[in-house]
């Protein structure tokens, strides 16, 4: 009883998260590899949670706040966790000018080692603003695939700049559901070698 | 006919007694306190209103705790403690038993004004050099390490005003703390985002089990969030007493907790813990008398030194958020923030002049150097550690019953989380003070054994012909004083009701080694004075529209010739407010 009321409840989750998607998977869709690097674009915490997402979902993933060119060594897909958080920034010793020069930097190093990037957004309405959506805006639109929680998206922007730019766009409900979608990701990618 | 109106009869008294009968039983069940709805956009000014007696508080469970005392028959300071606790289990990332504040008391009846000093104190083995790993300040571990932790004062400065001013017992005033803690309530969204922002800290210090994540992961708005271990600790308390705290099995749990993370607070240091009483420090602004807490608590006396410099100025013709206000206010700030830097530490154990730093000689001196059009080259070299700066944390409560009493509360366990450390199984968050602190071995508020670390918090009642007009606090770190400073101007000169005041557009600067910082503002300041600042040199940093970085201020304005009662209570943080 118990079992078949995890299954059921498994199911009716996974189902969620797909119904939720605005992109379904498919398969020619970018696909990533692993080992994942994964680093912040703002300083935000949300990069930690991305970490243990990353790990429930059982990717092998190295994360680095801070990460530049070097870090790339590799790595097969850059995952960039977008949000701005100023306690983060001071904690880092940065501002935003010199956290937007490291970002590009690395965006641009792993362009020239041909490693997609994975955009995440995962603090949902709470982790938008001004210097968020600035740093949105300017590295979304080098990303092969993003994946946000719902409610950081309800004002349509990352939908504008992802049909805009033709990036598959996956919505989680929750937090916790990006696991499954980063499952989902991931699979695709094992299931179709190149 | 007869038989049919016999009929009728009956239905009607039957309906009658059905109808007294459930009266009677909901008269019986435990009222639920109404709390007026704030409007939908919960940025919108909104005056709270009460005759007798209010609540104001960080949450609205807080304030419900309050006024559910206050109705009862307690006093302010019943309703301020049970608020307090109650707080503790509905915003535990900002204050608690971990932690320590203060409070400023009226006492109606004596027409007294005391202070309780419950801020947290340095363990014996603290010494000025502990935060210096081969002679640099080491910022990255300073904050969520067992060395971070101060002795709480909480509990014991919540018991001593209890015992000494209030009418009830602490189990009395504890009942909805456990009920909150028990039962749960939805996660705002503040809580959500600040749950996200110390996610690190959290797994680092508490862990991914702990009842600050939700299954290792923060909580979303609208999750529930339960808090058991917290209860068993509260009702731990009033079976055993609150000296538990510092001398029973729940201290062994806080040593072996900060011990086991690499501090030094033993269980003597626990046991010596005690609480003051102090006289209120006093300053004027026009025909207004302020009164508030002595350093360590720094935000008294920032503010009486910032109301000082400001009657030099014609402020109302200058008019509201105007660049001259901007400008001339933030140069006070910079000069004041270099005072505080040189003169501010723990007066048990270093002289603060703080006569000196109040007086209305000294005032004049900072006014005449503020320069119109630009700004100064250099301010009084200072040691003001910037990494101070993104501190958002602590709360504050105002409260007055129907014989006037009063009390006005600011307590912290520092930064939002604390120090992420929560003793093995009670459900506290243990403070992150020792932070508060200067690194630098030679500053004045360097840390000591038994020392109290210089405080940002400035709770304070403000009284007008000699009867009180104005509760007022905020958390928001060493924007504190800035922002209620703001506000009391924004109330005097520019006219606005209370929540106007506190929902107002805040800018907020500093200065550090003798230099200008920048000039934080809400993204609501008017552009022309943004580009006018600009202009004569200011560094301009555009914050969001209501960011809490600048504080969540809870108020209450007293208007004796209307008899009422109007609480103002911050969007910028969940703040909620009731009278009745």
């Amino acid at each position: 009883m118990k079992k078949s009321l995890i299954v059921l409840l498994t199911v009716f989750s996974m189902a969620t998260v797909h119904f939720s998607s605005p992109e379904e998977i498919k398969e020619d869709m970018p696909r990533f590899e692993q080992p994942l690097l994964i680093t912040s674009a703002g300083q935000s915490a949300d990069v930690q949670i991305a970490g243990v997402l990353a790990k429930r979902a059982g990717l092998t993933s190295t994360l680095s706040k801070g990460a530049t060119e070097k870090d790339l060594a590799n790595i097969k897909t850059l995952v960039l966790v977008i949000g701005v958080s100023m306690k983060g920034l001071g904690a880092a010793g940065l501002d935003v000018n010199q956290e937007t020069e490291r970002v590009k930097g690395l965006i641009d190093a792993a362009h020239g080692h041909n490693t997609p990037l994975l955009c995440l957004h995962l603090g949902g309405e709470a982790r938008r603003g001004t210097l968020t959506d600035q740093m949105i805006t300017s590295f979304l639109p080098f990303a092969q695939m993003a994946i946000v929680v719902k409610s950081g998206n309800t004002d349509g922007l990352f939908t504008r700049i992802c049909e805009e730019k033709n990036i598959p766009l996956l919505e989680a409900e929750r937090t916790a559901d990006a696991v499954e979608l980063l499952l989902q990701v991931f699979k695709l990618d094992q299931l179709n070698p190149e | 006919m007869n038989k049919k109106r016999i009929y009728l009869d009956k239905k009607i008294l039957l309906s009658f007694f059905i109808a007294v009968f459930f009266f009677s039983l909901s008269s019986c069940q435990p009222k639920q306190v109404k709390i007026p709805e704030p409007p939908a956009d919960r940025h919108q000014p909104h005056d709270y209103i009460g005759k007798k007696g209010m609540v104001v508080a960080a949450h609205p469970l807080a304030v419900q705790a309050g006024l559910e005392v206050l109705k009862k028959g307690g006093n302010a300071i019943d309703a301020a403690i049970a608020s307090a606790f109650a707080l503790n289990a509905a915003e535990p990332f900002a204050s608690g038993i971990g932690g320590g504040g203060f409070m400023v008391l009226f006492l109606a009846q004596e027409n007294r004004v005391t202070v309780i000093n419950f801020r947290e104190k340095a363990p014996a083995q603290a010494h000025p050099s502990m935060f210096l790993e081969n002679g640099k300040v080491k910022n990255d571990w300073r904050k969520a390490h067992g060395l971070a932790v101060a002795v709480p004062g909480a509990l014991a400065g919540w018991s001593y005003a209890l015992k000494k001013y209030g009418t009830m017992q602490l189990a009395e005033v504890m009942g909805r703390s456990i009920q909150i803690a028990e039962q749960g309530f939805p996660v705002s969204k503040t809580f959500s985002q600040i749950n996200k922002d110390e996610y690190e800290k959290i797994l680092l210090n508490a862990g991914a089990t702990s009842p600050y994540l939700n299954q290792g992961l923060p909580y979303e708005p609208g999750d529930t969030f339960q808090n058991p271990d917290l209860a068993l600790t509260l009702r731990h308390i009033i079976s055993q007493g609150w000296q538990d705290y510092y001398k029973g099995e729940i201290a062994q749990r806080i040593v072996e907790a900060v011990q086991n993370k690499g501090g030094v607070i033993t269980l003597a240091d626990l046991s010596q813990y005690s609480p003051t009483e102090q006289p209120p420090l006093k300053g004027t602004y026009k025909e207004h008398t302020l009164y508030s807490i002595q350093p360590p608590g720094s935000g008294g006396l920032h503010i009486i030194q910032l109301l000082n410099i400001t009657e030099h100025w014609p402020v109302k013709s200058w008019g509201f958020n105007s660049p001259e206000y901007i400008h001339h206010m933030g140069e006070a700030l910079r000069f004041v923030f270099a005072d505080r830097a040189r003169y501010l530490g723990d007066p048990d154990f270093v002289t603060v002049p703080v006569e000196d730093l109040t007086s209305k000689k000294y005032a004049a001196q900072i006014a005449q150097k503020i320069i119109p059009d630009r700004l100064q080259d250099d301010y009084p070299y200072g040691r003001f550690d910037e990494n101070l700066m993104e501190e958002e944390n602590t709360t504050h409560l105002s409260v007055i019953d129907e014989q006037g009493n009063i009390v006005s509360l600011t307590q912290s366990i520092n930064d939002f989380f604390g120090s992420g450390i929560v003793p093995d199984g009670t459900g506290f968050l243990l403070n992150n003070h020792m932070a508060d602190f200067s690194p630098q071995p030679d500053s004045i508020n360097a840390p000591n054994p038994y020392r109290r670390p210089v405080s940002s918090m400035g709770p304070l009642i403000c009284f007008k012909e000699g009867k009180p007009f104005l509760i007022l606090g905020s958390p928001g770190g060493t924007r504190i004083f800035p922002s209620l400073t703001q506000i009391i101007i924004n109330i005097i000169e520019f006219g606005m009701s209370l929540d106007q005041a506190i929902e107002a557009p805040r800018f907020y600067t500093y200065s550090a080694q003798g230099k200008a910082r920048n000039l934080f503002m809400e993204s609501r300041i008017p552009p022309e004075s943004v580009r006018s600042l600009e202009q004569i040199g200011h560094i301009i940093e555009i914050r969001d529209a209501f960011d809490k970085f600048f504080g969540g201020a809870q108020g209450i304005m007293v208007l004796p010739k209307k008899k009422i009662l109007l609480g103002g209570a911050d969007s910028r943080r969940d703040g909620s407010g009731a009278g009745y």
